[in-house]
């Protein structure tokens, strides 16, 4: 039985962006289902996203080389490209290395921006295709499973997505470190650049009430106002305005300051001293640097944001390290599930399981009887070992029946040792919810068995 | 060692086990060890309450004995942090509250012998509206004392744009250090007002009392003009942040020193 993972990809890294776009899957379904048509492989899944193409595969019985040339030669195929320009731009894992590039890729530390929550969406979204389309059976359900908790351990146990590392998420994480919760804040627009908008785009999805938009020409202002739902204002009525707003961002084309330290000290004394962000992406900046000096004020400009972003960025690099012993962890554990695919294991993890709960009900038993002489202890044992191994003999003649049929051993082998639990795993509490009202406590089970025989009788 | 002593010891250990609990949390980042060092004061604090009831159940008298006064504002301390908890989430605040209420408790078990003499007459009101607001003021103000240093602290970080990774999600906002701050003022300068002239009531009433200026009263009363000062500019003219901040731990300061004199001066008292 081989049932080797092989992962075949491209990303930001290997390949430039002309490669990527040639390479990418337009339409990830249908290729899925022609590798499982034309390829030796018997599961797969594909994500491709703007800066990555993964391909995982689970191999039939076949070598390595075979099926990675039959998945590049079909890849070509489909995006109508050069075979050998495919293969000097992609990277190709097996076995345990593959895993571990599938945790790395969901735990976001192959990203572009390090940490960065999208691909871990993209990646969920893929792997529920593949299951729709039936390409993703046991060992690909199991590899994207496991990469989902792992990373979210990873979110959990490291800092590694705790820090803004786009100028406009730092934005947004400083006036959360000044206002708290931007519930009820207002934020003021002068001049109506892309980044301005973007920056205030992220502002009003995290709680920023209402906006301003101040601009030279009211026409676009207007049109921004339609777009972001705020109110339109000509420039050179901002002064009168600036006392409602909390937070400013500036990126007018202006050559001088059209924000300054004095009119600002006017505006927070019409404000009681209320804080005020100012924001000045603008080069050169519209906002006076003295304003920073004031108290209660705090101004941030493109440089200064910048460098909160690097500072960032090197906090999640230092994050980073914790983040791969997790998965190395992570990738050993999954490989011991791997070994237990095979026959031989789970029939002694079954028997072990089997006999430890004989060992454990006979000692129940001898504590409520009392003292007794070795030979009957003897034959008790005797009695529940064999009570133990009898039951599991036609479990272990179906799995072995069934591990003969090409495809289905993976299948049946872990059904069983998800039936009778053999990898000692715990269910999430906020799984299966649908079903939480069925508890499986061993008082339940009691319960259950014996309303059961009292129905037959 | 009686049940009283072993009570005591377990206030002590778990004040002291929560705190360095909280302080470890906070310098490695570890949510669940804060989690535990608040459950552990959450604790402390019950069996704080348990031992001020046994104390009074036991003997009514103690009021007046004054000596368990570093136990009541142990107490406040946390009190006042509980409530801010509750209602600024500000967990963050334990990094003063835990190791002041453990200093205040020890100080109070090593102070035990002092008796600081209290009149006679009019216990329970004296109580009440002097020792009570006092002591709310005093906790009230040591609450200040954290958000204003962490204020101070952490403004400067945002001015100045340095080691703002530093300033993980787990800090409070600006804002909310600041909103202690005005709670501390609003609620605790009238608290103060009426503890201390509650004291001049006193005089005016007791039966051969007479009121006379002496350093202690004039070192009250600075303290209550600066209070008042910091009152006005906040409340009024709408003084915000830093400089409030400032003020405030200013306040927290004159008081410390203007009770340490008064348990002094009260020691000396034949």
């Amino acid at each position: 039985m081989n049932r080797q993972i092989i992962l075949i990809g491209l990303n930001h890294r290997t390949a430039g962006v002309d490669v990527r776009e040639k390479f990418a899957l337009t339409d990830v379904e249908n290729f899925e289902q022609g590798l499982m048509a034309h390829c030796p492989v018997l599961e797969c899944m594909a994500l491709s996203t703007c800066n990555r193409v993964e391909i995982i595969a689970v191999a039939k019985n076949v070598s390595k080389r075979e099926v990675v040339d039959s998945i590049i030669q079909y890849w070509a195929a489909i995006c109508k490209g050069d075979p050998e320009l495919l293969l000097d731009n992609t990277y190709n894992y097996s076995g345990l290395e593959a895993v571990k590039h599938v945790f790395s890729v969901a735990s976001s530390l192959d990203s572009m921006v390090m940490g960065e929550p999208q691909i871990l969406g993209q990646l969920k979204d893929a792997y529920r295709a593949a299951v729709a389309k039936g390409t993703a059976k046991t060992i690909v359900n199991r590899l994207l499973h496991k990469s989902f908790s792992v990373a979210k351990r990873i979110r959990t146990e490291t800092a590694i997505a705790s820090s803004a590392v786009s100028i406009s998420f730092a934005a947004v994480e400083l006036a959360r470190k000044i206002f708290g919760d931007l519930e009820g804040t207002k934020a003021m627009l002068v001049g109506a650049g892309e980044m301005a908008e973007l920056a205030a785009t992220h502002l009003l999805r995290n709680g920023v009430q209402d906006v301003i938009i101040a601009n030279r020409t009211l026409s676009r202002a207007k049109e921004l106002a339609d777009s972001l739902g705020g109110e339109p204002i000509q420039i050179e009525n901002m002064s009168d305005r600036l006392h409602e707003v909390d937070i400013v961002i500036s990126s007018t084309g202006s050559p001088v300051a059209v924000i300054k330290a004095k009119d600002v000290k006017s505006v927070l004394k019409r404000r009681k001293n209320k804080p005020m962000f100012f924001i000045d992406i603008a080069v050169p900046r519209d906002i006076d640097p003295d304003v920073n000096i004031l108290d209660n004020v705090y101004l941030y400009d493109i440089d200064d944001l910048k460098e909160v972003v690097e500072d960032n960025m090197a906090q999640r690099q230092e994050e980073a390290a914790k983040a791969r012993t997790v998965v190395d962890l992570e990738t050993d554990t999954f490989g011991n599930w791997l070994h237990s695919l095979n026959l031989q294991p789970t029939i002694v993890d079954l028997v072990e399981k089997t006999e430890d709960v004989a060992h454990r009900e006979l000692n129940k038993t001898l504590k409520k009887i009392g003292q007794v002489d070795e030979r009957t202890r003897k034959a008790l044992e005797t009695l529940v070992l064999s009570v133990a191994h009898k039951s599991m003999h036609e479990p272990i003649c179906f799995l072995k029946r069934r591990t003969q049929e090409e495809g289905s051993a993976e299948r049946f082998i872990d059904l069983a040792r998800r039936m009778f639990n053999l990898d000692d795993e715990s269910i999430p509490a906020e799984a299966h919810l649908d079903r939480k009202s069925n508890t499986c406590s061993a008082e339940d089970i009691n319960d259950l068995i014996e309303a059961s025989k009292n129905k037959e009788q | 060692m009686g049940l009283f002593d072993t009570l005591h010891i377990f206030i002590i250990a778990l004040y002291a086990l929560g705190t360095v609990l909280f302080l470890t949390g906070i310098t490695t980042g570890n949510e669940k060890l804060k989690r535990i060092a608040i459950w552990l004061a959450v604790v402390g604090f019950s069996l704080n309450t348990i031992d001020l009831g046994i104390i009074l159940t036991s003997d009514p008298t103690a009021l007046s004995g004054g000596t368990f006064y570093f136990n009541i504002l142990a107490w406040s301390v946390l009190a006042i942090y509980f409530f801010l908890w509750w209602r600024l989430r500000l967990e963050f605040l334990a990094i003063t509250a835990l190791p002041l209420a453990l200093l205040l408790f020890v100080s109070s078990m090593a102070l035990g012998g002092i008796r600081v003499i209290m009149p006679p007459q009019l216990t329970a009101l004296f109580f009440g509206l002097h020792i009570g607001t006092l002591v709310l003021t005093l906790g009230a103000l040591m609450m200040a004392l954290g958000a204003g240093v962490a204020f101070i602290y952490y403004n400067r970080k945002l001015k100045t744009k340095a080691g703002l990774a530093s300033m993980g999600s787990a800090v409070p906002s600006l804002d909310k250090f600041d909103t202690v701050n005005r709670w501390a003022v609003a609620i605790g300068f009238p608290l103060y007002t009426l503890g201390l002239f509650s004291t001049f009531f006193w005089y005016w009433i007791a039966p051969n009392k007479e009121f006379t200026w002496d350093i202690m009263k004039i070192g009250s009363l600075a303290v209550w003009f600066l209070y008042a000062f910091l009152f006005h500019q906040r409340i009024v003219l709408g003084w915000r942040g830093r400089k409030p901040a400032i003020l405030a731990i200013w306040v927290f300061v004159g008081m410390c020193i203007s009770l340490i004199h008064h348990t002094i001066t009260f020691r000396v008292m034949p």
